[in-house]
């Protein structure tokens, strides 16, 4: 019967895979075997593997390492051969498959994949860098109280969208080394739309903010919005950069949303001094474009301020207490 | 020529005069007159001096509260002592405060009855002449002679106007007329020759109060002092007349009292500036010390208009938010002295007004003076596109009702002209 042997990484990584039709196959460092595994703690004849006409056995030679099934320390003498069974044999690895081995069923090309493909379309590249420079270039103005000419404002905004673009191409990169597929103008693509969602939400956020009184309890709900967005970026990274399994890569996008978030607050906090002299209050203004909330009237707004008299309090008679 | 010469004569015979005078008043009242000092418990040594006077035969000494003020907020920290003229030294008590005019009763132990300063009956007369004793900078204690100019217009709790040199260390000493009565303390300078006194009065009403009984405690002392007075100063805002002035297109409350003074400045001489800015503040002439890092009883009001026809809308809102993230509490505190504030925001129309302003309110509580606050509002229009008005204010100790109530007439004065 034929055997498959495929030489993996101890991470289970495929090197090389072979097909032998005859019945007795030798693994080993000398140049005689059938395999030959140029790993200085393999032996010269290190493994032979033989048919009996029905089942497949596996015998260490006397190697000075010796060969192991994973996950057992048992030396293999005369070890029949399951498909699929992983033996170790100094530092590698090698898998002996069955002709017959299951294979996993085939993935259909999803419509996601040509969404994917998509963001790469010349059209769609070129609108969302130009929405994204158009954003950046238009809040570098807003930032500048004095008068800037338009020249003056591209330096800075070819800059930042340069700088942006650092993120898909180190990703393009990192997946080129690891012998994937770059795409280099998909991740563009892709993270250049993310990005522009990160704008109008913080546009959004803002019109939200200025619209609504500190009375407003669920204004955490808009915190959320570049949390779950910048998980959306990550997860679509992986998804295009390597190929990973679906839970990886929800346990990866999560992983770099709480490292940049997290690392964020963490700065933050470390920055945010032990008492802070200055009042601290939500300062949005914008526009009276922006405003559809009704007003509230002089009245009730003192009233609620009588509640920040309680809170005041009842913090200096806590930190008495402390004392 | 002759004329010249007679007036020449004249005023080298008078000064000469007053010198003679000076010194036999010093001479009379030296035994009276002490430093005052602050000795750091750790150290051992002065952390600061004032000077003071014998106001009673049994030992007790006035001189000015912010003299004392270490001792008076941090008692375990420090011990106050006296040197007399003869350079004795020996510690003193704390009796009683008046931190609102800025005096302290202390006390030393007697053996026998001792010669102190009669406190006057009654004000001095202006262009009258004085003397002002002290122990300036540690030099030694030395006698000023000078003038009384009446009462200061500008402040809210009296104090006079003394023409002369009033230097620091000279703080808590009496000054006294020709019959040696104190009409006045030493309590600060304004430069050459101007000086502020605590008129006698003020004194007279502490002497008086803490004959009737000694304070329970001097923390509570402060509390209902700092409460009555912020009671008096907004009770005495709110009952004046409040003019509203223009800005340009909005209208301004400002106070017509004379202890609350008002600036402006604007932009209008720069004709590239992008946003057209004008700026008026009105400011309380005054503080109350409590310690050299913890001042209240400040009152001030700013108003800022900004008009741009150069820039868009969006920008132009960008622009002043940007200025609220410069927005800084009136007063001086630390975190011994209060809260972090707390902060409340909402968009408010006044009925009846035009104005709709996204409005801000904060307050901080004093953690050793129950009840009093610091309050802080910005409103900041939000119904133009192309011009806005931020009014503001911030009062340091006051209580809640007060504060409110002056936040709600603050709020319906400021309109669209």
């Amino acid at each position: 019967m034929e055997l498959i042997i495929e030489e993996i990484t101890y991470g289970h990584k495929l090197l090389g895979r072979h097909k032998f039709s005859s019945n007795n196959i030798t693994i080993g460092r000398g140049y005689d075997n059938d395999l030959i595994i140029s790993d200085p703690h393999v032996c010269a004849d290190h493994l032979q593997l033989h048919f009996d006409g029905e089942y497949w056995f596996v015998n260490d030679q006397g190697s000075v390492n010796g060969s192991f099934l994973e996950h057992s320390k048992e030396n293999i003498i005369h070890h029949k051969i399951q498909s699929g069974d992983i033996v170790t044999i100094g530092k590698s690895q090698v898998r002996f498959v069955f002709p017959s081995h299951p294979v996993t069923p085939s993935i259909a090309i999803s419509p996601f994949e040509s969404l994917i493909n998509l963001a790469k379309h010349p059209a769609v590249l070129a609108l969302s860098v130009t929405l994204f420079a158009c954003i950046a270039c238009w809040i570098i103005d807003l930032n500048n109280a004095k008068e800037v000419s338009l020249t003056q404002m591209l330096v800075p905004t070819i800059g930042l969208t340069l700088g942006f673009a650092l993120w898909p191409g180190c990703i393009a990169l990192v997946s080129h080394l690891t012998k994937h597929d770059a795409r280099f103008w998909t991740q563009i693509g892709i993270s250049f739309i993310f990005f522009n969602l990160m704008w109008l939400s913080d546009i959004f956020e803002n019109i939200i903010q200025f619209n609504t009184s500190s009375n407003f309890s669920m204004i955490w709900l808009i915190t959320i919005i570049p949390l779950v967005l910048a998980y959306g970026l990550f997860w679509l990274n992986c998804y295009v950069g390597f190929h990973m399994t679906t839970r990886r890569r929800n346990v990866v996008a999560a992983g770099l949303v709480i490292l940049l978030f997290g690392g964020s607050f963490i700065v933050q906090m470390s920055k945010k001094p032990n008492f802070n002299p200055r009042p601290q209050f939500n300062t949005t203004i914008m526009s009276p474009t922006f405003l559809f909330t009704p007003s509230n009237d002089v009245k009730s707004f003192v009233s609620d301020s009588t509640i920040l008299f309680e809170k005041a309090t009842e913090m200096a008679e806590k930190d008495k207490k402390d004392k | 020529m002759k004329v010249i010469f007679a007036l020449l004569l004249i005023s080298v015979s008078s000064i000469s005069y007053a010198v003679e005078q000076a010194e036999e008043i010093f001479k009379k009242l030296a035994p009276s007159l002490y430093q005052i000092r602050l000795i750091d418990k750790a150290s051992g040594e002065k952390s600061s001096i004032g000077s003071g006077f014998q106001i009673s035969s049994d030992g007790l000494i006035a001189t000015n509260y912010h003299v004392i003020s270490g001792f008076a907020r941090h008692p375990h920290k420090y011990n106050i002592e006296y040197l007399d003229n003869k350079g004795n030294k020996a510690a003193l008590t704390l009796k009683s405060v008046d931190v609102i005019n800025d005096l302290a009763i202390v006390q030393r132990e007697v053996n026998e009855e001792m010669p102190f300063f009669d406190i006057a009956k009654v004000a001095p007369t202006k262009g009258e002449e004085l003397y002002s004793l002290g122990n300036p900078h540690d030099l030694g204690m030395i006698v000023v002679p000078g003038t009384y100019n009446g009462l200061k217009n500008e402040s809210f709790n009296d104090r006079i106007h003394f023409t002369g040199s009033v230097n620091s260390g000279m703080s808590g000493g009496p000054v006294v007329n020709k019959e040696t009565q104190v009409v006045g303390i030493n309590v600060a300078t304004s430069g050459n020759q101007i000086g502020f006194l605590v008129p006698h009065d003020k004194l007279q009403a502490l002497f008086q109060e803490y004959k009737q009984g000694a304070p329970k405690s001097i923390e509570l002392q402060m509390t209902a002092q700092l409460m009555r007075n912020q009671e008096k100063l907004i009770n005495t805002v709110l009952a004046s007349d409040w003019q509203l002035k223009k800005l340009g297109r909005g209208l301004i409350p400002t106070i017509d009292v004379p202890f609350i003074r008002c600036w402006g400045e604007s932009n209008s001489d720069k004709a590239d500036a992008q946003i057209m800015a004008a700026v008026a503040n009105c400011d309380l002439d005054e503080n109350t010390y409590i310690s050299s890092d913890f001042f209240t009883g400040s009152l001030e009001m700013e108003y800022r208009y900004m008009e741009s026809n150069k820039i868009g809308s969006t920008k132009f809102y960008h622009i002043f938010e940007r200025q609220l993230n410069q927005v800084a509490p009136g007063n001086k505190a630390g975190k011994d002295d209060v809260t972090e504030y707390q902060c409340h925001h909402d968009i408010v129309m006044p009925e009846q007004s035009n104005i709709n302003s996204k409005a801000v309110f904060c307050t901080r509580a004093y953690k050793a003076f129950p009840e009093l606050f610091d309050v802080l509002y910005i409103g900041i229009s939000i119904d133009h596109e192309q011009y806005a008005l931020l009014s503001h204010f911030t009062i340091s100790g006051v209580a809640e009702e007060t504060s409110l109530a002056f936040l709600t007439k603050f709020m319906e004065s400021v309109k669209w002209n």
